[in-house]
């Protein structure tokens, strides 16, 4: 019988399997979200129930014994849905409670390499979606930005964008997981979104939105055109919110 | 005019400048504002020629006084021409930014009546997004030459980063194409700007909020091919910026024939090779510890076509190889072909816990390809011992090797000079290069 922990597929969840297992010295085959759970009759479930005490018990050791970068770490890795993730950080808690602050500089250790290679893929993502987003204005004068993305990076985007848009209302939504992150010029939060609301585009838009694909247009160089160095950078997957693309 | 009309004028006179930076600033946003610098730099589209957009890259007006040969702006071509006013800018500017289309404004023009009237209308442009309406992202500009200092003094108040372009590597070649300019209105503003920087980082040492000059610093152009210089005359130029007007960055555009004067070579592709090579020299100046001398010589002024200029220095100095991955030093694992600022500083934080193998080297995302020719671990050597100190045959095998990539040069070619910022969460290593 192979060991499944099936978690509410939240982050205190993941941190609550990770504390039991630690403690109770199992090692679960996979640790899975409800949600992408798939059942067959070689699987020994358990279910975890969140806990908010054990998770603020992993968090804090995280910190203490080995590093913050460490905690940053198995979150991205954790946003990257992958669906080793939760076995993966557990591997790389377990090695790091070990070793301690030098974790991260076991670059070839598979428990550590796992964790990095997901962590970068995330951290990638997000480092795009911070130029390649695009807000539309809307009639009731919020920017609104809907975004398709492999990893559950829209959260990860709040602080950049509340620093930057400080004096502008605006939604960025991820369509797939159906959330946004929302500013009301003082702060940013996380919320479902119900999308059924009707989506009026401001007078303005498209005049601006016409503007700017002129100035895409014009500011290519025809004579080195080169469109598998562009799709190289900017993956088609994300073309399908870009103005500039359609 | 229309506005749309303006833009696609004014961004297409203005999209042969190189520079699409918008790294190296850490204005922040003031409250109640609009807009902040990301130091790393933030890259908003790809055209597809495969060049990153980040900033809003416009000329104020394209109607020149000057006749510069090489330059499609010049009065004696026959174009459509177009101004903007410093509302129109100002607006496009932020409604662009708010949409998250751009990281900011990089603003040059043509001459315009003068060098002061063009400089004054920059000016207004630029002192408006700041104090009217609150804009706190990027801004670049172009310093005009010849325009009174005292308004480029001013202007670097507004602004992160200022260039003056050079274009022409030397006094003779810009005496034959752009007579109208002279050495020294380039490197007067160039030398002013510098100076103020540095008298701003000491005064912003010294009390927090002090106001910003330039904080991203200032960068050049250089055109290639249009002129004679050969790559030493224009390497060692670089360097000279480098070190005495401590430029951030100097970008090489190589020449697209835009006229078919006697005086410029008729040419039916742009050099993007020669310039590809030149960036990669670049690099080596700036953040591999190379001088000029060591990457070419009066004997070798030219690149080598078929090689980087990394391999082709250390064929020339096999005897400092194979380096023993598990001891050399940061500076000398960045003189090992294949091995860059990342591998290197990867190698170093592995090795504080292991010593590490081939097969380490692999997971830590060190590309065996090239160095492995000049690199033991724990003392073994990855390749057939005939190899060692034997630079014509490594010099073979690189080429071989590097013949599938030639074919699909035009991805090779511009990958480096337009390399993509990555991240890892912790975003340290990044920080060092910025984006291009």
């Amino acid at each position: 019988m192979m060991l499944y922990y099936i978690y509410d597929g939240t982050f205190e969840g993941l941190l609550t399997a990770i504390y039991d297992a630690y403690y109770e010295r199992e090692n679960p085959e996979l640790i899975v979200a409800m949600d992408n759970f798939t059942d067959n009759f070689l699987i020994q479930r358990r279910y975890i129930d969140t806990d908010e005490k054990k998770a603020t018990k992993v968090h804090n050791g995280i910190i203490n014994k080995i590093s913050e970068d460490a905690l940053t770490n198995i979150m991205y890795a954790y946003l990257s849905e992958h669906e080793n993730a939760g076995k993966y950080i557990l591997e790389y808690l377990r090695f790091g409670f070990k070793v301690g602050r030098l974790v991260d500089s076991y670059l070839s250790d598979d428990r550590v390499h796992n964790i990095h290679k997901l962590a970068r893929k995330v951290s990638r993502e997000r480092h795009l979606l911070l130029g390649i987003i695009r807000f539309r204005l809307l009639s009731n004068n919020i920017y609104y930005a809907p975004i398709d993305t492999q990893y559950n990076t829209a959260c990860l985007l709040g602080d950049h964008f509340a620093a930057r848009m400080a004096d502008q209302i605006f939604v960025i939504h991820d369509v797939k997981r159906n959330y946004g992150v929302f500013y009301d010029k003082s702060k940013w939060f996380i919320s479902d979104i119900d999308t059924k609301g009707n989506l009026d585009l401001h007078e303005k838009e498209l005049f601006y939105q016409e503007l700017w694909k002129k100035y895409f247009e014009s500011t290519t160089i025809k004579d080195r055109l080169n469109p598998k160095l562009q799709s190289h950078f900017m993956p088609k997957r994300y073309w399908k919110y870009l103005v500039e693309m359609k | 005019m229309e506005l749309i009309d303006k833009i696609k004028i004014l961004a297409d006179s203005a999209k042969y400048d190189v520079s699409c930076s918008s790294s190296g600033s850490d204005r922040k946003n003031k409250k109640g504002g609009l807009g902040n610098a990301a130091p790393s730099g933030i890259c908003h589209s790809w055209t597809p020629d495969g060049r990153c957009i980040s900033l809003l890259k416009v000329l104020f007006t394209n109607h020149c006084i000057y006749d510069c040969k090489y330059c499609v702006n010049r009065s004696s071509n026959d174009i459509p021409r177009a101004s903007f006013t410093p509302e129109e800018l100002v607006n496009l500017t932020i409604n662009f930014y708010r949409r998250n289309y751009i990281e900011g404004l990089f603003l040059s023009s043509a001459v315009w009546v003068s060098p002061d009237y063009t400089m004054e209308l920059l000016l207004k442009s630029v002192k408006k997004l700041r104090e009217e309406v609150n804009f706190n992202g990027y801004i670049h500009l172009k310093a005009i030459p010849g325009a009174n200092s005292a308004l480029i003094e001013e202007a670097g108040k507004y602004v992160d980063r200022m260039s003056v372009n050079i274009e022409l590597p030397s006094s003779e070649s810009l005496k034959l194409l752009a007579p109208q300019k002279t050495k020294k209105s380039i490197t007067e503003p160039m030398g002013l700007i510098k100076s103020k920087i540095i008298e701003n980082q000491e005064e912003r040492h010294r009390f927090k909020n002090a106001p910003y000059f330039v904080p991203g610093g200032q960068s050049t152009q250089l055109i290639i091919g249009a002129s004679r210089d050969n790559d030493l005359k224009i390497l060692r130029l670089s360097e000279s910026l480098y070190k005495n007007y401590n430029l951030k960055r100097v970008y090489y555009s190589a020449y697209i024939p835009v006229s078919d004067h006697p005086s410029l070579p008729s040419i039916s592709n742009p050099p993007l090779l020669r310039e590809h090579r030149l960036y990669q020299a670049d690099w080596l100046l700036r953040y591999y510890g190379f001088n000029s001398n060591e990457i070419l010589d009066e004997k070798n002024p030219n690149f080598d076509e078929l090689l980087d200029p990394k391999s082709d220095w250390a064929l020339r100095n096999i005897d400092k190889f194979p380096v023993e991955v598990n001891k050399a030093d940061y500076y000398m694992l960045l003189r090992v072909p294949g091995i860059g600022v990342k591998s290197a500083q990867r190698i170093l934080q592995a090795r504080k816990v292991s010593i590490l193998d081939f097969d380490d080297l692999k997971k830590l995302g060190v590309v065996l390809k090239r160095a492995k020719y000049f690199i033991t671990c724990k003392g073994r050597y990855f390749q057939d011992r005939n190899f060692v100190n034997n630079p014509p045959m490594i010099r073979n095998h690189l080429l071989l090797e590097d013949k599938i990539k030639i074919n699909e040069d035009a991805e090779q070619l511009s990958f480096f000079q337009l390399y993509p910022q990555i991240m890892n969460p912790i975003e340290k290593i990044s920080r060092i290069t910025g984006e291009l």
